[in-house]
């Protein structure tokens, strides 16, 4: 029972990673309808930005704080530049975009910066751990288990309780009736984009502290799993994309604590074939959404 | 009009590519990845090889006669491109080629330089199996896996340990079959194999591998695993949040500086290595004239490795005395004994895996601290 509930607290911090980056895809997708490959370069240029904050001396919390600013500013930076051109056009051109974004910085962080990973010191207070009764939860873990709570929590309050919020909902319903009631495309779409680059930055120090390193390829496998878990979730919906965030979690920390030995190998292969399971069932996702994506 | 231009600079850079070698210059195509997952080894063993060639041509040449031409070209380290540009490299006429650090890359290009007779060696590949996968024109330039995993298991056997547990991956042939052969080399000394985990390369979760250790009873002696970076942080920060002291043994993957970063995390890990700069030895003298050409110390020992396969080629195009790639092939494969900077290379009477020394690195207060340093008893070797 007690590793039961350990391996649940263990589903619980991985899922919430998940979910973290799944809204990350979702509200950009809810609103311009382009899955962006890039979101796993945002949280790349967060681990660098704290990096190199570090070994410049600033203080840790300074770094974290700069990285989380670099994250949002280069979201918005790679909207004006690279996404902005290509608003409209047809899904596959939207999606083949973001791919040459994400391969381009991939290749110039191996050759400007370093192929290699380079080291950051993460304080060792984050190394701890807290033992409630017989289960154990890294500080990590418990930091970014608390953190997505707050994020989704605060994501809440600002989509329902602002302006800014309440035309991003608008515009996920029907962009083109939103901009005929006076908002500006550009300002809402920019905005989506800090938004997503804030949820990637956030978990690309999640991601960094557990590891210790940042190298140019790190953003592939997290922006991979989210794509899987918004798929799941439903795309689209926001919070689709956390209860698939969730599952997911779920999903590969069970199949891991349970699989006899032998099959432990073919993990991967099991968690996928359980997400085709669920999306046989519910072609469009757990939540899916009904209207249609429009600009 | 901008065609135009583009059409010519790219024309003009085919003619500066293609510059047709001199008689009597020694052609090296060097098919390695420049981007993509193995530029992270291959970049700095590239960088350590063309300080060599770069010293080798300032003497005029090997043995004063044959000055070195290379050919390098991004594989972007996928196995079809790598078998492509090695095509290309074979066709620009290169009398040796340079392949990447991995096995599966290698096997591509290998089946096309040993189809054109042309000698190939790979970086640092480390799975024994790659020059049966080929043929007798494909070598590589590191510890074997299994080599390795020798000099690890004797030293669990001589630490006293008794049981061991291996945390494996399937996703490569270095995380697999590095900790299976140190479970064969390590059962065949008398331990006894209490358990196989496994995990997904790059996913850095291991919450539900680590409460399973946590719950085993008694605990391992010891756990073995060839988990590199990102996997091996997350790995070893987990297990010792849950409670898990029991040691630690890795393989070279995680001879980098982010571990060392890692604290008392790390504190006692034993890992095996290519080289280790005790004090006068070649190595730390290479890395001093590194340091002082670059301006910063060699973050990776794949530097030195580099350039221990510059003196590789040195010494078989000194022994063939011909730039002929069957007699450069004869070369290498009778090195013996040859003086690398990180030790002894030999491939005389070796299948074209080299037999060159591995260190044991201990981790003390983030300083390494040499264990032993040496070849394995070859019986004690698993089988490929």
């Amino acid at each position: 029972m007690d590793i039961f509930l350990q391996q649940l607290l263990n589903a619980l911090s991985l899922g919430g990673t998940y979910a973290l980056l799944a809204l990350g895809l979702a509200v950009v997708f809810s609103i311009i309808g382009l899955i962006n490959f890039a979101h796993g370069e945002l949280m790349t240029v967060t681990g660098y930005a704290i990096c190199f904050a570090l070994i410049w001396g600033l203080p840790f919390p300074l770094a974290v704080i700069g990285g989380l600013v670099v994250a949002v500013a280069a979201a918005v930076l790679m909207e004006r530049v690279a996404f902005r051109p290509v608003r409209g056009a047809s899904g596959t051109t939207l999606l083949l975009t973001s791919f040459a974004v994400s391969a381009i910085l991939r290749v110039l962080f191996q050759n400007v910066i370093s192929a290699r990973p380079i080291p950051v010191s993460i304080p060792t207070s984050l190394s701890g751990v807290i033992t409630i009764g017989p289960l154990h939860l890294g500080t990590i873990q418990l930091i970014s288990i608390i953190v997505t709570l707050v994020m989704l929590l605060g994501l809440n309050l600002f989509l329902h309780r602002t302006m800014a919020g309440r035309a991003m909902r608008a515009a996920s319903e029907d962009f083109a009736v939103l901009r005929l009631m006076g908002m500006r495309a550009n300002s809402i779409v920019a905005t989506a984009f800090a938004i997503s680059g804030l949820l990637a930055g956030v978990a690309g120090i999640l991601w960094v502290a557990q590891r210790g390193s940042v190298d140019p390829l790190m953003g592939a496998l997290p922006v991979l799993k989210a794509f899987i878990a918004a798929i799941i979730g439903g795309l689209g919906s926001l919070s689709g994309a956390v209860a698939g965030g969730f599952l997911l979690g779920f999903i590969e920390v069970i199949l891991q604590a349970y699989l006899p030995e032998s099959l432990l190998p073919y993990r991967d292969a099991f968690a996928i074939l359980l997400v085709i399971g669920v999306l046989l069932f519910r072609p469009q996702g757990l939540l899916a959404r009904k209207t249609i994506i429009k600009l | 009009m901008k065609k135009n231009k583009i059409m010519l600079l790219s024309s003009a850079f085919a003619v500066l590519v293609a510059a047709p070698a001199m008689a009597e210059d020694l052609v090296i195509g060097l098919a390695t990845a420049q981007t993509g997952g193995l530029a992270p080894y291959d970049q700095p063993n590239l960088a350590g090889l063309q300080m060599k060639i770069d010293e080798i041509n300032e003497a005029g040449g090997i043995a004063g006669k044959f000055p070195i031409q290379t050919i390098i070209k991004d594989t972007r380290s996928d196995s079809a491109q790598t078998a492509l540009v090695a095509q290309e490299l074979v066709d620009a006429g290169a009398q040796l080629i340079i392949t990447p650090c991995d096995a599966d890359p290698s096997i591509a290009a290998g089946m096309i330089t040993q189809g054109a007779s042309i000698p190939a060696i790979s970086f640092c590949a480390t799975t024994p199996t790659l020059p049966l996968a080929v043929g007798d024109y494909m070598f590589s330039n590191y510890p074997a896996d299994n080599v390795q995993a020798a000099m690890l298991a004797a030293h669990a056997i001589e630490s006293g340990y008794k049981t061991a547990y291996i945390l494996t991956s399937p996703d490569s042939a270095y995380t697999l079959k590095l900790p299976q052969y140190f479970g064969e080399a390590f059962t065949g000394k008398g331990g006894t194999l209490v358990g196989e985990g496994t995990f997904s390369m790059g996913q850095q979760d291991f919450g539900a591998e680590v409460t399973k250790i946590a719950a085993m009873d008694p605990k391992p002696d010891v756990i073995m695993t060839s988990a590199y970076e990102p996997d091996f942080p997350a790995f070893v920060r987990q297990l010792r949040g849950a409670g898990v002291t029991t040691p630690i043994l890795g393989s070279d993957g995680i001879d980098s500086p982010t571990t060392f970063g890692l604290g008392d995390l790390v504190e006692g890990v034993v890992f095996s290595t290519a080289g280790h700069a005790t004090e006068g030895s070649p190595l730390e003298a290479f890395n001093a004239k590194w340091t002082e050409k670059t301006g910063a110390a060699p973050d990776t020992i794949y530097i030195a490795n580099g350039y221990d396969l510059g003196m590789i080629i040195e010494a078989a195009v000194t022994a063939a005395d011909s730039l002929d790639p069957a007699a450069i092939r004869d070369g290498i494969a009778n090195i013996e004994n040859l003086q690398g900077v990180t030790g002894p290379i030999t491939f005389k009477g070796t299948i074209g895996m080299p037999l060159r020394s591995v260190s044991l690195v201990r981790i003390a207060s983030g300083n390494r601290e040499l264990v032993v340093q040496g070849q394995p008893d070859p019986a004690d070797i698993p089988a490929p």
